[in-house]
């Protein structure tokens, strides 16, 4: 017992309930007191109504024989009346926020990229040597890659991004780990991308006519509004390819790379200290295990994307374009041989 | 198989190529782009980043009354020379991680309690001063000390590893203690004021324990009856048949009053 303020906890816990009060004698006298009475709050305490927390309290007395339900309500009910006391919690971290609100590439810090926990490598006998240049140095049988290493290949790999969307690209996002799939489908989003967040079939950029030839295309201008005129003339045409993909999980996806090599795609992809930096063309150094890190990652570029998209969207309303436009003419050619298709007007005004 | 593929890397040179022989067409919108920015050197080994072990003091040398600041560095030995070793990373020391281990041997429970690993700017270590243990924002724990310790070696004159340590190790349990008081005085308030914590993890274990012991006691009755009605059988006295059969009895009786 503290015998510190004292009286002052004492005589509010008397106000609040009408229990025997404690035996004083022990602390004024110095002799040990022979019989000291056991002390039991009463069980019904008929305390009067003046105190505000009186009501509460009867209340919690109660609950210990109420049912589960009118417990949970009392407890709902205490919460309610209780519930403007304490401390506002002013920063608190929101896993959420990374997906919902992505950071912008020219907000990358080398301490959020730490807090995302991007540095952590594998274990030192799992390393691939070819990324040595991007580690620090080794931790507790752990390789640590390098932060600013980090933060450089990820600008550039968002400027890179950025390029593409603003010329009009096709940009595909590729992660097909368990978690990773509302980053990727925000990051397409926001870059007006494409995204796969289960398996990449094999074949679908070597073989697209047979696997993707059912799927659904457009023709649009240069302000992104469909053009429907178009459309019987995208009837033979192969596969759309896309013109840079980004996977967040290469070591998964070695055979998207693969067929990104042989149709000479250019891309980028989260390299850890245990997978192959020649696979991609722009290898971004960071650890590919930690789901933080991914969406970090991930909503970086979408954000890159986004920016060039918003770029060449302006860029259009004033009538320029970044890229050389597809022309009508061009369309309508046939997509094997490059001549008029036979008994078109094309044809007609060819031969005249 | 064996050698490295470069064709991620040279996209741009292929779709050069491919243009200028007439695979393609046109070329691809992104040739441009990836012509102004190149992607990296990937290939080329660089020497690893080397680390030294850097100790600050506070020194008073002959000849002047202030203390000064004194860096020792410890070089980094590489275990092996061999040129094929050159390039591997270096392990990484900091001074902390003698001190860390050394608190954490003397104090090993410390390291059962919980702790925050999640950082949500990374930058909390700007709020922390260590010229005091105690931080706004992060709870005292083994990590408090050894901060606190390295703080006084760095910054107090003429301080030694085994001071520092006592130092600090004093302020700690100061406010643990102070802790458990705050925490006591809490609970007090609060039931004074009508919280109702519940059985605690003692009472429900003898709760249980107690079901258990019921339960084994009904058991125990059954058992010592079917014992005693089967050397009643094999002896065939019938007097002890009889007393049997009245105590049977008896029990019949009793159950009632035998809580269950």
């Amino acid at each position: 017992m503290i015998v510190r303020k004292l009286c002052m906890r004492q005589s509010r816990q008397l106000l609040a309930l009408n229990r025997r009060a404690p035996a004083y004698s022990r602390f004024l006298s110095t002799e040990t007191p022979v019989e000291t009475a056991v002390q039991t709050p009463a069980k019904e305490s008929p305390a009067p109504a003046e105190n505000p927390l009186h009501q509460v309290v009867q209340a919690s007395r109660e609950s210990r024989k109420l049912k589960p339900r009118q417990q949970w309500n009392e407890l709902e009910k205490r919460r309610h009346k209780f519930n403007t006391l304490g401390s506002a919690v002013q920063e608190s971290y929101d896993p959420e926020d990374i997906l919902r609100n992505p950071p912008k590439p020219s907000d990358i810090t080398l301490e959020m990229l730490l807090a995302a926990g991007t540095h952590m490598g594998h274990s030192t006998s799992r390393w691939n040597p070819q990324n040595s240049r991007y580690i620090f140095g080794i931790r507790e049988g752990v390789h640590i890659i390098s932060l600013d290493v980090t933060a450089a290949y990820l600008r550039r790999a968002a400027k890179v991004v950025e390029e593409v969307a603003a010329r009009g690209g096709i940009i595909l996002f590729a992660g097909t780990r368990k978690g990773q799939k509302r980053a990727v489908v925000h990051a397409a989003e926001l870059a007006k991308g494409y995204h796969i967040f289960e398996r990449w079939i094999p074949g679908s950029m070597t073989n697209g006519q047979q696997i993707l030839g059912h799927c659904e295309t457009k023709v649009v201008n240069a302000l992104d509004e469909e053009l429907p005129e178009f459309k019987v003339d995208l009837a033979d045409r192969p596969s759309v390819k896309p013109d840079l993909v980004i996977v967040l999980n290469p070591l998964e996806n070695v055979v998207l790379l693969h067929e990104c090599g042989l149709n000479n795609v250019p891309t980028i992809g989260i390299i850890d200290t245990d997978a192959d930096p020649t696979r991609v063309t722009y290898p971004i150094p960071a650890n590919d295990d930690t789901l933080r890190g991914t969406s970090l990652i991930a909503g970086i570029l979408g954000r890159a994307g986004e920016a060039g998209q918003k770029r060449r969207l302006e860029m259009a309303a004033e009538g320029k374009t970044d890229y050389e436009p597809i022309t009508a003419r061009q369309l309508r050619l046939d997509p094997l041989t490059g001549l008029p298709p036979p008994g078109s007007e094309l044809e007609k005004g060819q031969q005249a | 198989m064996g050698k490295i593929n470069l064709t991620a890397l040279r996209v741009r040179k292929t779709a050069l190529n491919q243009f200028a022989s007439g695979k393609i067409n046109k070329l691809p919108q992104w040739v441009d782009v990836v012509g102004e920015i190149p992607p990296s050197e990937t290939l080329i080994r660089t020497p690893p980043p080397q680390h030294q072990l850097v100790r600050q003091r506070m020194k008073t040398v002959a000849g002047s009354s202030k203390p000064q600041v004194v860096f020792e560095v410890q070089e980094n030995r590489r275990k092996s020379k061999k040129p094929s070793r050159l390039f591997q990373p270096l392990e990484l020391k900091y001074e902390e991680d003698e001190l860390r281990q050394d608190f954490f041997r003397d104090h090993p429970w410390e390291l059962a309690r919980p702790r925050v690993l999640l950082e949500s700017t990374g930058k909390d270590h700007e709020n922390y001063d260590w010229s005091r243990i105690k931080q706004p924002g992060k709870r005292l724990d083994g990590e408090s000390v050894v901060q606190r310790q390295l703080w006084l070696l760095n910054n107090e004159p003429d301080m030694t590893k085994s001071n520092a340590y006592d130092i600090a190790r004093r302020e700690f349990y100061r406010l643990r203690l102070q802790e458990d008081i705050e925490r006591r005085v809490a609970a007090e308030e609060a039931e004074a004021t009508g919280a109702n914590f519940g059985p605690s993890h003692l009472e429900i274990g003898m709760d249980l324990e107690n079901q258990q012991y019921e339960k084994w006691k009904v058991w125990a009755r059954t058992e010592a009856q079917l014992f005693e009605q089967r050397s009643a059988a094999l002896s065939g006295a019938p007097e002890i048949a009889l007393e049997q059969q009245s105590e049977k009895e008896e029990t019949f009786t009793e159950q009632p009053d035998v809580p269950v």
